[in-house]
């Protein structure tokens, strides 16, 4: 049990041998998947490092120009109050003069984007206004657009002024009072200025305000409004606000709607015009430069100067080549890439608009603290940009801050380009190894294989060497091609061997012989010799025994000449039926007291024969036959043909075969005889397969189906050109008795 | 006077019993241990029989060379083989007009010295028949056999046999349609070692022999698993 145990064992592991050298091959070419693991650890590096470089270069451009305004802190003297509690009302510096005309062609920027919106959300209701204000030489500007679609113009018959459409502007003078101007204007005129009294419905002086002039133009959905005053009249604290009054009924002249910027409830009751400080401006607008933006903000954090703008980020292509589908694909592969490579999570769109704001706040705040700082954040358009932000100082007092934002659409998209090359020559490397693996693999296999088989088919399977020298691989270089000679080596060096070892029972009769030989004549000139000695029985025993040898030497040699011996017959076609009835008929008279019993196939059967060998082979079986037949069982012969070959059988009554011995039975030296087996060497059965095996035959012993006996079956080819019938094959061994 | 037998054999002790055997026979002898000692002594006096030995020392076919070399100088001169090469004796046997036999080692001195008496019988009566024509013949059909002078002819013509053929077909005719065993025609052969094989070898040379005259001969039957059968 334990050995079938083992046995079991060794099955398993042999069959269990390791992966084969394809499967190696690709292991070890996966190793491969760490450059690309690398690469991208790199390029995620080098995308820090670029960051960290742009970030310090903003860092040392906002304090570059923080340098500029340290210690002029008057710069950022003339906003007196802090805009928190007021809706501020942007102020943009005007670059040339504005006529005032009601055309805003003049302004020098466009209206549209930067005016702002007043009234209902959507803009478009009646009454809605859009402002833009202005200032230039002290002189505050201001363009108004409205949507009015039934304008009604003043009647100078009317004294009361609240009865036409008209812009008011409300302030705080100089003097701390009040200021109410409203315009209004008849058609194709300037409009006209008049400090109003308290319900804006007369003018307070009478005489109009000639310090402010306006025009109004009528558009095709409303009216287009351009008016100017000097900044003195606003006094120090800048507290303005605008409206329109609406009028839509030309008879009853009541006020349909007043549309104002001035503030929500919880705030004060005025806009604050914020105006930017031309001087800090002046100074910054020469530092601009693309796809930057520079903000100096004061203490308080109030912009005081901008320039340059953050271009769109732009254009979502719509994609379709098969690049940008690779890159999509890798897009959303790369947050997994990412995490396998660095173990941190991939998110760079992870910062939100509100978190940004957040940042922005944060920054600058962290900027007025005094400390210089640096963050990425991001803009409503999707673009990320790094906000670097350096305090200016003045007396060793944080008097505002340098913000530097420039966006890092180069880096990213250097990152993004280098990571595409990246994978694809990983990719396309990968796959050029993988691949040439894959071949070098099959190649490699393919010639192991090849060798393999041209190897095994070397010797036969009786051990038999029919090649003394391979030629697969013979001329390769490499180690395959030495395995290939070292087993080639040994092959011929195994013939040398085989050869001696096949010579050896010539050289050994021969050289046996003359010893035997010497013996013999010796023994003969004895006995002549010495008269007395031929009637001793050790003189017969003697040359019993020189007989013996003779003959177990004689045995050997033809046994060994066996194969060249056979070469040399000569084969003929003849009727295996009347030779085998010849032969078992003469069996019965040269072994008395045997029994035989033949059954042939009633038709002569034609075959390709050497006839002695046939007949030495049969003796062979029938001596081994008889050797272990049980005395008084008849020894049965039997032929039986199939479509093309026949069957002769020899069976006989007696022992069964030991187990396993159908295997070894007919080689050479192998006797399963047991202990009494003096005269026999194994070699009769041996003489048999060699003899059927040179027919072209095959033989084979099995037991009895009733374990009865032992049958020996030998299949031989039928000749050709006999045409032979096609017998349906009688039962094997069908046994009478 | 005492007829000469030369011996070229290269073992000393097989040398001595082959000649002390021999002598005791009544014949001279001469002994030769090489083939160059055998042709020296041949220039000298040529024997009346030779018996050889194949391998001499290293030389392998040493008997057979000897051999050919004696066909120049005395073509009829009888020749006993000391070897189972039967092939190869036949090869050298078809250029020679002389008596010739062979025996396998180990050998029966008995037996060697009746072939040498056989042999030189033979010899002798080859050469009184030169004028009278066999009167010792006997005729089985086509076949005729002079055991005198140990010749065969069949249809007329002679086919040239070595001693053991010659007795092993004389046993097998001597009852035509009878069959004949193997170790009848083993004791034929006068060899102490015969095996089926060897007469099987035999009686195929024979057939050959005789079918090289007549290629229509089929007189010669197997009977397998026993023996030869002469059919008329």
């Amino acid at each position: 049990m334990a050995h079938a145990g083992r046995g079991a064992f060794v099955r398993i592991f042999n069959r269990i041998r390791g992966p084969r050298i394809g499967i190696k091959l690709a292991l070890l070419g996966s190793l491969l998947l760490v450059v690309p693991f690398f690469s991208y650890r790199q390029v995620v590096e080098m995308e820090r490092l670029l960051l960290e470089g742009q970030r310090n270069t903003q860092l040392l451009k906002a304090k570059g120009i923080a340098t500029l305004f340290n210690g002029r802190d008057s710069l950022f003297n003339d906003l007196p109050v802090s805009t928190s509690d007021y809706e501020p009302l942007f102020v943009q510096p005007l670059s040339g003069a504005v006529r005032i005309d009601g055309q805003g062609d003049d302004w020098g920027m466009n209206l549209d984007d930067s005016m702002m919106g007043f009234g209902s959300p959507t803009g478009d209701r009646d009454g809605d206004l859009r402002l833009l204000l202005g200032e230039r030489n002290g002189q505050l500007y201001g363009f108004l657009r409205v949507r009015d679609a039934e304008h009604v113009w003043r009647d100078e018959n009317i004294l009361r002024l609240d009865k036409s459409d008209q812009i008011r502007i409300s302030f705080i003078r100089t003097d701390g009072e009040d200021g109410r101007i409203a315009l209004v204007g008849s058609p194709a005129a300037p409009l006209t200025a008049y400090a109003m009294d308290d319900g804006w419905r007369f003018a307070a002086d009478g005489p109009p305000e000639l310090r402010i002039q306006g025009a109004m133009v009528a558009t095709g959905s409303g009216v287009d409004v351009e008016f100017r005053m000097p900044l003195d009249m606003l006094g120090s604290r800048r507290h303005f606000g605008v409206a329109y009054v609406d009028v839509d009924d030309p008879v009853e002249r009541n006020i349909r709607q007043v549309t104002h910027t001035l503030p929500t409830a919880d705030k004060a009751g005025f806009d604050l015009v914020v105006l930017q400080s031309p001087e800090v401006r002046r100074i910054v607008d020469g530092l601009g430069y693309a796809g930057a933006r520079i903000l100096v903000l004061d203490e308080r954090g109030r912009v005081r100067a901008e320039t340059g703008a953050i271009p769109d980020a732009g254009n979502t292509t719509t994609h379709q080549g098969v690049m940008d589908r690779a890159r999509d694909l890798f897009e959303t592969i790369r947050p997994l890439l990412h995490r396998i490579t660095t173990g941190e999570r991939y998110d760079p769109e992870a910062i939100s608009v509100a978190e940004s704001q957040e940042t922005a706040s944060e920054v600058i705040a962290a900027a007025l603290r005094g400390e210089p700082i640096a963050r990425r954040r991001k803009l409503g358009n999707n673009q990320i940009v790094i906000m670097a932000a350096h305090p200016i100082y003045s007396k060793d007092a944080v008097v505002g801050s340098v913000v530097v934002e420039e966006n890092i659409d180069a880096i990213v998209s250097f990152q993004r380009s280098s990571l595409e090359r990246v994978v694809l020559v990983s990719v396309a490397s990968l796959l050029i190894v993988v691949l040439s693996l894959i071949a070098y693999a099959a190649r490699l296999a393919w010639r192991i294989r090849h060798l393999r088989r041209e190897a095994s088919r070397a010797i036969d399977q009786y051990g038999r060497l029919r090649t003394p020298s391979l030629r697969a691989e013979m001329l390769a270089g490499d180690e395959i091609g030495d395995l290939a000679r070292s087993v080639s080596g040994m092959l011929s060096k195994l013939h040398q061997h085989n050869t001696f070892l096949e010579n050896m029972p010539r050289t050994l009769r021969h050289e046996i012989n003359n010893p035997l030989n010497i013996l013999s004549t010796s023994l003969d000139n004895l006995a002549t010799e010495v008269p007395g000695v031929l009637d001793s029985k050790y003189l017969d025993s003697a040359r019993r025994g020189v007989l013996r040898i003779g003959s177990i030497v004689q045995n050997l040699a033809d046994a060994a000449n066996l194969d060249d011996a056979l070469l040399a017959e000569e084969m003929e076609i003849i009727d295996i039926d009347e030779l085998l009835q010849n032969y078992v008929a003469n069996c019965s008279l040269s072994h008395p007291g045997c029994q035989f019993v033949y059954r042939g196939a009633d038709r002569p059967v034609y075959a390709k024969l050497a006839d002695y060998r046939i007949e030495q082979m049969l003796d062979k079986i029938i001596d081994n036959a008889i050797d272990f037949h049980r005395s008084n069982s008849p020894i049965k012969v039997q032929l039986d043909v199939s479509r093309d070959s026949l069957q002769i059988t020899v069976a006989n009554r007696g022992p069964t075969l030991p187990p396993r011995a159908e295997r070894t039975l007919f080689d050479s030296m192998v006797s399963h005889r047991g202990q009494d087996n003096r005269l026999h060497f194994g070699l009769g059965l041996y003489v048999v397969r060699v003899i059927v095996e040179h027919h072209g035959g095959h033989v084979r012993a099995m037991n009895l189906v009733d374990g009865s006996g032992v049958a020996i079956m030998v299949q031989l080819p039928l000749a050709q050109a006999a045409g032979n019938g096609v017998d349906a094959p009688r039962p094997v061994l069908a046994r009478s008795a | 006077m005492a007829r000469t037998i030369a011996i070229v054999e290269d073992d000393p002790d097989q040398r001595a019993n082959y000649s002390d055997a021999i002598t005791s026979k009544g014949y001279r002898v001469q002994a030769y241990a090489s083939r160059e000692d055998a042709l020296d002594g041949f220039d000298r006096e040529l024997p009346d029989l030779v018996i050889l030995d194949i391998i001499l020392g290293e030389e392998v076919d040493a008997g057979f060379q000897l051999c050919r070399d004696l066909l120049s100088r005395a073509p009829q001169l009888p020749v006993i083989f000391l070897t189972e090469r039967i092939n190869e004796i036949d090869k050298i046997s078809g250029l020679r007009l002389g008596a010739w036999d062979y025996l396998p080692k180990p050998i029966s001195l008995d037996y060697l010295a009746e072939r040498i008496s056989s042999l030189l019988r033979i010899n002798q009566a080859r050469q009184e028949q030169q004028e009278e024509h066999g009167a010792s013949a006997r005729r089985v059909g086509e076949l005729v056999l002079d055991t005198d002078a140990l010749l065969a002819s069949w249809k007329g013509k002679r086919i040239d046999l070595s001693g053991t053929e010659f007795r092993m077909l004389a046993k097998l005719v001597r009852q035509p349609g009878h069959a004949v065993s193997y170790e009848n025609l083993m004791h034929a052969t006068m060899q102490s070692l015969v095996t089926n094989n060897t007469i099987n070898t035999h009686m195929r040379n024979i057939r050959k022999k005789i079918e090289r005259i007549d290629p229509a001969f089929a007189h010669i039957k197997s009977e397998y698993g026993f023996g030869y059968r002469w059919v008329e």
